[in-house]
């Protein structure tokens, strides 16, 4: 087809029309925006070629042209929804890209065709059904953002200054501290769809303890002095970016402790800093990525992931730590990446052979895939006990 | 039930025409169509015939339905149980059989009821009154689409009268030596079948043809090419229709292997005049113009339609200016349209035209 521009974008906002309902389905059925986030992100992206590149450069598009075009449209999509962090899993998103594609195809071949006979001699436009197409897409998304804005957590600023905790966030909410906000005493999260910004935490028997909560964000939060861990999830869904997290002096503390959330989204944690406790980050039965974060002077382990956890621990420095640089148990899996290790200090107090020293241990029947890790000033760099294996990619 | 809209010839443009009223929701007996054969393909189909045609030059979507969907690519999926016509038709290289096409014509015809409107006449006259128009003593009729066809095979002046001269779209054999004048797609036709039979061929041509897929750029064929078409001013657009007259036939292997073998055993040449061989095929096309045609000329003298060298002078969407208001449209099909299509003799052409004839009409009974 030769397609004017009006006809290009015509049909664009046309066969987007029925993938943006169907996002908008899934949304309220997920209770998630990243259909429509993604559905919008592809006409945007979609209108933004037509405008800028395909009009200019091609004159003729013959039928095949769709999958190359397709195909290059998808790589956009991915890279800026990863940009912008559309919050849509790989498969999720591969798939309703590909659905909303062979859609457009069947739309423009032969729906259009048959709804308007002169579609194809008039490249693609619509006629007077085409305004309001593009009517049409510009209420859902508006009303969609409308729906989005007004649902947003409420924003409640925490005040300079120390607040007596614990702190109880049982409705979903943003709750973010002004400069040298400070709740002394912990902060307990029990609804979904929670953020805690800039905000220190001192004291309490975990810093921040998640229960049952999915969608929450820790971002920029400082714990120390906790009696337990620094952050505690059970059965939550988190994900903790920009942390620092002091353990010192803790004896059988964790930094961070997600357990029991194999069946939730994975969790990630990125960016933090984490000193002390008796491990600085501790996965048991999660789906999780740990990546880029700081670990030092831990005195079990730096990094723990066990009990059938599905991890990746990517980008990490893990330092003068006791016995254990970075350990994969219990019949998980591990990514071990990229991790800076060194200075692993063999546990002279225990009689347990794993614990001389070893930068990378896969131990009972874990399963373990290493690739460009560095393990300096330790004297073992990797092991494998009871069962366990590790392969080298 | 009155009679709204006449088509006034009963060739593949009228078809195409009838087909896409029926669509549009008129009735067989609002329609009537005049012409020589009741057979829409009848005039098409010999002129295939002559030139041993085998499959069409256009694509999936050079049928005769109203709709582009399905095109010929999906009847012929459907029929041998393939997606190879469709990959090839999504590589723009589906180029239906001349059967395949044919059966398709019958097909549409006995569904549109086309033989319950048509009318075995010959119209000399269309004559302008108020609120639509009367042709000969035939009737009168709010609505009427004028789709006459070629005025005639075009002849070189110099071969009339020499025996040995046959046009290319009448029936011939061939003899030992040809002399093949043109250098279209119905000329590239005869070169391969004079060669098939075993004769030396001459290609007289004065210009070297255009090797494109269909007889004009793809853009040409939508909005996208006739924007600036139509906004050229007369001059430049009789130009325009000229210059895009060039001679041309599609590219490639298929055509240019035979050929190449054939040169050079010696049995292919180009040649810019005529050299003695015993059988001259005029592959030269149509006559042109609306002065060739007895209708439209007479059209033309008796309403004092305005006009452009060859051409009588349309608006973009097919329709006689003049004679075209909100009670009646007079509207051209086929080549005599290609002021406003430059593709007006093609089956795009001529849905192009009937499709806006519909609207007109459709736009007449709902006021």
């Amino acid at each position: 087809m030769a397609y004017t521009l009006k006809g290009r974008l015509e049909s664009r906002i046309a066969v987007a029309l029925v993938p943006l309902f169907a996002a908008c389905a899934v949304a309220l059925a997920l209770k998630a925006w990243w259909p429509v986030e993604l559905a919008g992100l592809m006409l945007g992206v979609g209108l933004v070629l037509d405008l800028t590149l395909y009009h200019r450069l091609i004159a003729y598009q013959p039928g095949w042209a769709a999958l190359p075009l397709g195909l290059l449209e998808l790589a956009v999509v991915m890279a800026l929804g990863r940009l912008l962090d559309v919050g849509a899993t790989l498969a999720a998103a591969l798939a309703f890209y590909g659905g909303a594609w062979l859609l457009a195809q069947i739309l423009g071949h032969a729906f259009f065709p048959l709804l308007r006979l002169s579609y194809g001699e008039d490249g693609g436009e619509l006629g007077r059904a085409g305004a309001g197409v593009a009517a049409t897409a510009f209420v859902v998304l508006a009303a969609a953002g409308t729906v989005a804005w007004a649902t947003q957590p409420p924003v409640v600023h925490l005040a300079a200054g120390v607040h007596e905790g614990p702190l109880v966030l049982d409705y979903s909410q943003q709750l973010v501290g002004e400069s040298g906000a400070v709740v002394r005493g912990g902060i307990v999260v029990t609804a979904d769809d929670v953020t805690i910004r800039d905000i220190t935490v001192i004291g309490g028997e975990h810093g921040i303890q998640v229960e049952s909560a999915e969608r929450v964000l820790l971002e920029g939060v400082k714990v120390r002095e906790a009696t337990l861990d620094g952050i505690n999830v059970r059965r939550g869904q988190v994900t903790i970016r920009d942390c620092s997290i002091s353990m010192l002096g803790n004896e059988y503390g964790q930094g961070i402790d997600i357990s029991f959330t194999a069946d939730l989204a994975p969790s990630v944690i990125e960016d933090c800093v984490l000193t002390g406790g008796q491990e600085g980050i501790f996965l048991d039965s999660v789906h999780a990525m740990a990546r880029n974060n700081h670990v030092r002077r831990t005195t079990l382990r730096g990094i723990t992931v066990t009990e059938m956890a599905m991890v990746e621990v990517e980008e990490n420095t893990v330092e003068d730590v006791l016995g254990i640089g970075i350990y994969c148990g219990d019949y998980s899996m591990c990514d071990i990446r990229e991790n800076s290790i060194r200075g692993v200090l063999p546990d002279r107090e225990s009689s347990d052979r794993m614990r001389e020293g070893y930068g990378i241990v896969s131990h009972y029947w874990a399963h373990v895939e290493v690739e460009d890790n560095d393990v300096s000033r330790s004297p073992y760099e990797m092991g494998e006990f009871a069962e366990a294996y590790i392969t080298h990619d | 039930m009155s009679r709204v809209c006449a088509i006034v010839g009963g060739g593949l443009a009228g078809f195409v025409a009838y087909a896409t009223l029926r669509k549009g929701g008129l009735g067989p007996a609002e329609i009537v169509v005049f012409g020589t054969d009741p057979d829409p393909a009848a005039a098409w189909r010999v002129r295939a015939a002559a030139i041993r045609q085998r499959r069409m030059r256009s694509e999936s979507d050079g049928h005769c339905a109203p709709t582009s969907f399905p095109g010929l690519a999906v009847r012929a999926a459907l029929r041998r149980r393939s997606f190879v016509p469709l990959a090839e038709s999504i590589c723009d290289r589906f180029h239906p059989t001349v059967e395949e096409f044919l059966e398709h014509v019958e097909d549409l015809r006995a569904k549109t009821s086309w033989d319950e409107s048509f009318q075995l006449a010959h119209i000399g006259r269309v004559r302008a009154l108020e609120g639509g128009f009367e042709l000969d003593e035939r009737g009168f009729f709010p609505h009427v689409l004028l789709a006459p066809g070629h005025p005639g095979l075009s002849v070189p002046e110099e071969l009339v009268s020499d025996p040995r001269a046959v046009h290319a779209y009448d029936p011939h054999d061939y003899a030992d030596e040809v002399e093949v004048v043109g250098a279209g797609m119905a000329a590239a036709t005869e070169w391969l079948n004079a060669l098939a039979a075993g004769a030396s061929v001459v290609s007289v041509r004065r210009r070297e043809p255009e090797r494109r897929p269909l007889n004009l750029s793809r853009e040409l064929f939508t909005r996208r090419g006739l924007a600036a078409y139509h906004g050229l001013p007369p001059d430049e657009r009789t130009g325009f229709l000229r210059c895009h007259s060039a001679p041309s036939y599609p590219p490639g292997r298929g055509w240019d292997e035979p050929l190449e073998r054939a040169r050079r055993e010696g049995r292919f040449r180009v040649a810019p005049q005529l050299d003695g061989a015993r059988q001259i095929i005029c592959a030269t096309g149509f006559k042109h113009g609306f002065c060739s045609d007895a209708l439209l000329r007479r059209l033309v003298s008796d309403h004092g339609l305005e006009t452009a060298d060859h051409w009588i002078v349309l608006t973009p969407d097919s329709t006689v200016p003049a004679l075209t208001d909100a009670d009646r449209t007079l509207a051209l099909a086929g080549a005599p349209a290609q002021w406003s299509y430059p593709a007006a003799d093609t089956l795009m052409g001529a849905k192009y035209a009937a499709r806006r004839f519909l609207r007109k009409v459709q736009a007449w009974r709902t006021r």
